[in-house]
């Protein structure tokens, strides 16, 4: 993924090109507007009298908008700018482009303007391939607008192209022949729409009710600032904390996209341009981090993924009952079951995330209804845990898929095919119990007792989730952890083999609650260790294993996210100076993105690089690296809801200074969290 | 209509509450082609609890097949959404049901337990 690519999005519709606003699509570049999993326009391209265009300035007021300042000609140390072009551009539910041409000189002139426009209606997974389509593409012109289209037996997609000033539209594109009077301008306005197509010739979507809103740019100006307004406000002596929370709820809103199910309970997107999508384990992790500041983002979550939870076996699926989902997508590719994502249930994560999350939604919340909405799925997914997820028998979390096509060999956060291995790089057996899977199935089941006594009025099966939790933590403490190295085992493997390569998910085990106090201390060393920690962060694996590569997506970079929920862990069992020191790294790397961090960077010495190296690869913006600084600022101030208070333990390293985080929403109202390196004490004053 | 169509139906009415979510709400109706006619069947669903009528009534939701299509469906060897995407089907109305249909259908044919799968895929090597 080339980084230097302009990105506008509204949740999951996108467009990505060039910094002059052009599209030229190629395996290497993935450029193009995208929508519905699908790219709507691969070439976009301006000219003036025959002459591609050059870029003087680029801006980007908003997340959804992009403007370009022009000139015709190659860049070279003089331009001649007789004539210049801005280009505006907008994504909110459709893609919008203004273009206004501007004659300098004192006399009129003529221009010939020239868009050339075409879609090769790839599916967003196949972008960096060549592909022959298995389908016919056309093009046809018809009242004064393009029509690209591709159509595969009853599937058919369709790209309309509309203009505001008349031209002559061809199957290729648009020409203006135009007259500008001396030091005038002529604008026009063109509108881009991606459709998939119901039989009937309409959009399908216009047949859901209840009906989608209009998305145009002043109701998403309007969205945002209200967006904005609702959440916590944060002051900080340090600067590049309030810059990166500034970015992290801009980038937030950014992402919230409505699905077709739910059109007005929007939630997270996983992350542009890979996947932008609705997927289970991205938009749990993410509401959880960022609970003490937008809540309903976790029941808009929870709604849409009890709503697709598992109900059958399905071998081509990897669902179960009570399974919650991996990937939703809506292209071609799973139109044809050509992938499984319709949805897709490789995961072994997000079902009992799923628990833990209805659970930690209601403690900050006391929103006690939506427990017992949602009374029905929980239980489905405990049930889940102990049915299929025990693929062995022996009480742990497993996964092996069953789709060995189209599936996914791991099924943790860590999927790449490497992510799972022994210290000197042999891949395990399988199937897998990756070890942060049981402590979140411990966690689940602790926090499932609670809302069973509490809200579901059962005491019997709270009773008994809590034996099964007691006892599973007594067991992982035991299979789990190597002697020699003092620390807990990656995974166990089909073979009852422990995976020992020092990882980091370790750390997770912290947040979970399932290390052994008396084991906790090494643990924390292991992860502010040389090996796992780099200076700005927690490597997922620790240098030194076979499959370390600091710039391998699961086995080696540094992922925000998981340094978050690492640092959340490590305050949990009271390790504050070593949570401390993960958030400032983490923020101080934040500094080197203008405050949006990626899904993940190098995993290299600080002391090497000086400045963290962006994984190529990743999304950006990414909801889990979005959320992560929300979740790192909860922690430096300790904050913790206890019955029907707010609890502030603020714990800061030196650098911070001073934080206030004001009208932090919860079942106490709002309330303020205030903390200062130099009383580090509790200050919640209640409003 | 075809037989398996009917049992379906029916099937649908005595146990459909046992697959449903109590809070499950809706209407839907089936619009089932064949040789030119179509067939309507309306499927109340009020609190888990499932009623079946022919009436020709508005719906919530509204599914269009073909009647082949819709007993592969039953049977398990096709899904709803892709159909859906591929325009094998159609919908109008509220997309959520989709999902619900699902949970109404027979699984796929063949589909294994997590654990049986394993022991097996153990037993090849």
């Amino acid at each position: 993924m080339k980084t230097d690519l302009v990105r506008i999005l509204d949740g999951n519709i996108f467009v990505l090109s060039d910094g002059s606003g052009d599209i030229e699509a190629t395996p290497n570049v993935p450029t193009g507007y995208f929508s519905f999993d699908t790219r709507f326009l691969s070439l976009w391209r301006l000219t003036i009298n025959g002459e591609r265009v050059s870029t003087l300035a680029m801006d980007d007021p908003s997340y959804f908008e992009a403007r370009f300042f022009l000139v015709p000609g190659a860049p070279t140390h003089y331009v001649d700018a007789k004539v210049s072009v801005i280009r505006e551009r907008a994504v909110a539910g459709s893609f919008e482009e203004r273009l206004t041409v501007l004659n300098h000189s004192g006399g009129p002139a003529e221009f010939t303007v020239r868009v050339d426009a075409g879609s090769d209606f790839s599916s967003v997974f196949m972008v960096r391939q060549e592909r022959t389509p298995a389908g016919r593409l056309y093009q046809r012109v018809e009242n004064g607008r393009l029509h690209l289209g591709y159509v595969r037996e009853k599937f058919r997609l369709e790209t309309v192209i509309s203009t505001t000033e008349p031209a002559q539209v061809d199957e290729q594109g648009l020409t203006y022949h135009i007259r500008i009077e001396p030091h005038g301008q002529w604008t026009t306005m063109l509108h881009v729409r991606g459709l998939v197509l119901h039989p009937d010739g309409q959009d399908m979507r216009k047949h859901l009710t209840p009906p989608r809103q209009q998305r145009d740019t002043a109701r998403l100006q309007h969205d945002l600032r209200q967006w904005l307004d609702k959440a916590p406000q944060l002051h900080c002596d340090w600067k590049p904390l309030e810059r990166t929370y500034q970015r992290s709820l801009v980038d937030l809103a950014a992402l919230r996209f409505s699905p077709l199910a739910l059109p007005t309970e929007p939630l997270p997107a996983a992350g542009l341009p890979w996947n932008a999508t609705l997927t289970g384990r991205d938009p749990i992790l993410t509401s959880l981090q960022v609970l003490p500041f937008t809540p309903d983002m976790a029941v808009n979550t929870l709604r849409m993924l009890g709503i697709d939870q598992g109900s059958v076996l399905d071998d081509f699926r990897d669902e179960e009952p009570g399974k919650i989902l991996r990937e939703f997508r809506y292209g071609e590719l799973t139109a044809f079951e050509e992938n499984p994502t319709s949805p897709y249930f490789g995961a072994a994560d997000s079902t009992p995330l799923y628990v833990i999350l209805l659970d930690e939604y209601e403690r900050w919340t006391g929103d006690a209804a939506v427990v017992r909405e949602f009374e029905d799925e929980a239980r489905a997914a405990l049930h889940w845990i102990d049915e299929y997820g025990d693929i062995m028998g022996d009480g742990y979390v497993w996964y092996q898929r069953r789709n060995e096509r189209t599936g996914l060999e791991n099924q943790c956060w860590k999927e790449s095919p490497t992510a799972i291995s022994f210290r000197d790089g042999r891949l395990p057996s399988l199937p897998r119990a990756t070890c942060e899977l049981q402590g979140y199935a411990y966690d689940a089941k602790i926090r499932g007792a609670r809302l069973a006594r509490e809200f579901w009025h059962d005491p019997a099966y709270a009773d008994r989730l809590e034996r099964e939790a007691a006892d599973l933590k007594e067991r992982f403490n035991r299979d789990f952890w190597i002697s020699d190295g003092e620390y807990y085992a990656l995974a166990l493997d089909g073979d009852g083999r422990q995976v020992d390569a020092l990882s980091s998910n370790i750390g997770h085990l912290l947040w979970s609650g399932i290390v052994d106090e008396s084991r906790a201390p090494k643990i924390a060393e292991h992860l502010l260790g040389p090996r796992l920690f780099s200076g700005w962060g927690v490597r997922t694996l620790a240098q030194g294993e076979g499959q370390y590569n600091p710039l391998g997506y699961h086995v080696g970079t540094v992922w925000p996210f998981d340094n978050a929920f690492i640092a959340w862990g490590l305050r949990r069992y009271g390790f504050h100076q070593e949570a401390g020191q993960i958030a400032e790294g983490i923020i101080d790397a934040s500094r080197h993105f203008q405050g949006r961090l990626p899904e993940a960077f190098g995993g290299y010495d600080r002391e090497l690089t000086r400045h963290p190296v962006q994984e190529p690869a990743a999304n950006s913006p990414q909801a889990l690296a979005t959320a992560a600084p929300l979740l790192l600022i909860r922690t430096l101030l300790g904050l913790e809801p206890y019955g029907d208070d707010l609890v502030v333990t603020p714990a800061l390293p030196e650098r911070f200074g001073r934080i206030e985080l004001l009208d932090i929403p919860g079942r106490w109202g709002r309330v303020d969290a205030i903390g200062s390196v130099t009383s580090q004490e509790a200050n919640a004053a209640d409003r | 209509m075809s037989e398996a169509t009917r049992k379906f139906f029916e099937a649908l009415e005595r146990h459909g509450h046992e697959r449903l979510l109590k809070k499950t709400n809706g209407t839907i109706r089936f619009d089932l082609e064949r040789d030119h006619e179509v067939d309507h069947w309306f499927v109340e669903i009020r609190g888990g609890v499932v009623r079946v009528s022919q009436q020709n009534r508005a719906a919530d939701t509204v599914i269009r097949s073909d009647d082949a299509f819709f007993d592969r469906m039953v049977r398990g060897e096709a899904k709803p959404h892709p159909a859906w995407l591929r325009n094998d089907i159609t919908f109008k109305g509220q997309i959520r049901l989709v999902s619900l249909l699902e949970r109404l259908f027979a699984p796929p044919p063949n589909a294994r337990h997590p654990r049986i799968a394993a022991r097996d895929r153990g037993r090849q090597g």
